[in-house]
């Protein structure tokens, strides 16, 4: 057996190697939420200097003359729609592929694969054409639409490998009782189905929020701009104030920051899971 | 597979799935379609699309904007898959010499930037590298180390791996929770058996961690390598693709073509050409890497 100081010096080590790479990763939310609190004076003693006091002002300007209040309830209003209906959506065509037969099953469920595989830049033209041609450029219809068309395929993946882990004997006994299958999916699975449903949830709100080709292309008024295009478009009228501008980012990120922080074990969990399909 | 109590009639069945399949068909797989076939056509996106073959795919290999953006895409994918990978594994492997609560906030922290929004990101990294007063150069001459305070974003031979360090940056923390759970995975008595045997931690990793995390690695490839493939909003909102097409990759360059000179049929085969690739590599992956026999 070795001696056990080595190895503790090792693993000494080791942990210090871990840590810098965690404060490596945080490094810049770190710098960016110091930055926003600074004043002017403030960043001219060097990105580096703590500010004198917080100015929270920042965040009031970013909110009211940077139109993130605009952006923020734009965002909100997108991504409400979309996780609500992409939940329904999965619950309804999951349930169709856990559970019932229908013709071309196999190549409905390839046509769906098919959505997850393939970015959305492959397909943006023909998709702008489209939104234009049924008028709906620069609408929240433009944001939204695409965006539960895009969280079809895996909202129903997702629920349909939920669903199969359900028990049958409780399926079986609620249709032996005679329930219709929309009664069944709505009394009995929907309850048993809560983990899932906030898995999914979480998981459409995070990339609808982050979202940003969608909105870069199909609108381009600002008074209809989600989170993420507004900080563009922000950056490019405020180069130089850079507390403002790390304010606004602040804003953007916070509501993730927070969302994760409150279910980081579904977000890891889910995520790296969900990955290994 | 056993028939489902809940099954009933076909058609019926059939109404728990179109209300899904309508949107999906009318606002992706429709699109995709259109996509394929404007990609065979020369379009301005005002008159008729011109059918023109496969002029637009051979004019794509003799263009040498194209072919920039497809080898500045070969270089990031070292910081999409190459880095994140070796540093996610060796940061996995090394992650339990950490006490257990110790871990959970190290794995917290290193995930973070995966799930934030990548076009912020990109705004956020523009800031850090400013030449005049981002806090990077500030601190490398805080450091003495003002000579390599360089205009990162803006240098022709530097802006490809600035970058590509945020691409790591972004991924490697993904990585290595990829590869915890993996370790999860693996029974602890081998670890103690090749310790008895007196392996060294090198021939133990090469031996027998490598070898039993080849799932992991396969995940960790396939993702990160469409990530590269994929790569839009960090750029977008970095450097555009610039300067002088330093940066240039080909959903940049799908942008430009299309909604900038109105080239749509010659984007659209831009963009199918990315989203072949992706189905490519995903078939590659999955015939390089068999864990089955590689264990």
């Amino acid at each position: 057996m070795p001696s056990s100081a080595p190895t503790a010096a090792r693993s000494a080590g080791f942990r210090i190697v871990l840590w810098a790479f965690a404060l490596f990763a945080i490094a810049p939310f770190g710098l960016l939420v110091m930055t926003s609190l600074k004043s002017q004076p403030d960043l001219m003693r060097g990105a580096f200097a703590l500010p004198s006091r917080p100015h929270f002002e920042n965040f009031v300007s970013a909110w009211v003359d940077g139109h993130f209040s605009t952006y923020f309830r734009n965002s909100v209003l997108v991504v409400v729609p979309v996780v609500i209906f992409g939940v329904i959506l999965g619950l309804l065509s999951g349930f169709a592929f856990a559970f019932l037969s229908f013709p071309l099953k196999k190549i409905a469920f390839a046509l769906l694969a098919l959505g997850m595989m393939v970015p959305s830049e492959a397909y943006i033209i023909p998709l702008y054409y489209e939104m234009l041609y049924l008028g709906l450029i620069n609408s929240y219809a433009a944001l939204i639409l695409p965006q539960i068309a895009m969280s079809v395929p895996f909202a129903t993946f997702f629920m349909a490998s939920a669903m199969q882990q359900l028990p049958t004997d409780i399926l079986e006994a609620a249709r032996i009782d005679g329930a219709s299958r929309g009664r069944i999916l709505m009394k009995v699975i929907l309850p048993l189905m809560g983990p899932s449903i906030s898995s999914l949830a979480l998981f459409l709100f995070i990339w609808t929020w982050n979202e940003f080709l969608i909105p870069l292309i199909l609108v381009n008024d600002d008074s209809l701009r989600t989170l993420p295009l507004g900080m563009l478009f922000f950056q490019g009228r405020h180069t130089v104030n850079i507390p403002v501008l790390t304010a606004g980012a602040v804003l953007v990120i916070l509501p993730v920051i927070v969302a994760y922080l409150f279910f980081q074990r579904k977000f890891v969990e889910g995520l790296t899971a969900g990955a290994s399909k | 597979m056993t028939k489902s109590p809940l099954d009933g009639r076909p058609l019926a069945n059939l109404l728990f799935l179109l209300p899904s399949l309508i949107i999906y068909v009318a606002f992706i797989f429709g699109p995709i379609v259109v996509a394929v076939g404007l990609s065979f056509t020369d379009w301005n996106g005002l008159g008729r699309p011109v059918f023109v073959g496969i002029a637009n795919y051979t004019a794509l290999f003799r263009d040498p904007d194209f072919l920039t953006a497809m080898k500045n895409n070969a270089v990031l994918m070292i910081f999409y898959c190459l880095v994140p990978l070796a540093l996610g594994m060796v940061l996995a492997s090394v992650v339990s010499a950490v006490p257990p609560r110790e871990r959970l906030a190290v794995r917290t922290l290193l995930f973070l930037p995966y799930i934030m929004p990548s076009a912020v990101i990109g705004i956020v990294w523009r800031w850090l590298y400013n030449p005049l007063f981002g806090p990077i150069n500030q601190g490398l001459k805080a450091v003495g180390l003002g000579a390599l305070a360089l205009p990162w974003l803006g240098d022709f031979t530097w802006a490809l791996p600035a970058v590509g360090f945020v691409v790591v940056w972004y991924y490697f923390g993904f990585c290595m929770v990829i590869f915890m759970t993996g370790l999860q995975r693996l029974d602890p008595s081998l670890y103690e058996a090749s310790r008895i045997d007196g392996a060294g931690p090198v021939y133990t990793f090469r031996r027998i961690t490598f070898p039993l995390l080849l799932p992991e690695v396969r995940i960790v490839l396939l993702l990160t390598i469409i990530a590269s493939i994929k790569s839009f909003d960090l750029i977008f909102t970095m450097t555009r693709g610039g300067p002088a097409n330093a940066t240039l990759v080909p959903n940049i360059y799908m942008y430009e073509m299309g909604f900038q000179l109105s080239r749509f049929g010659y984007a659209a085969a831009v963009a199918v050409f990315g989203a072949a690739a992706i189905f490519a590599v995903n078939y590659a992956v999955h015939r390089a890497i068999n864990p089955k026999d590689g264990v």
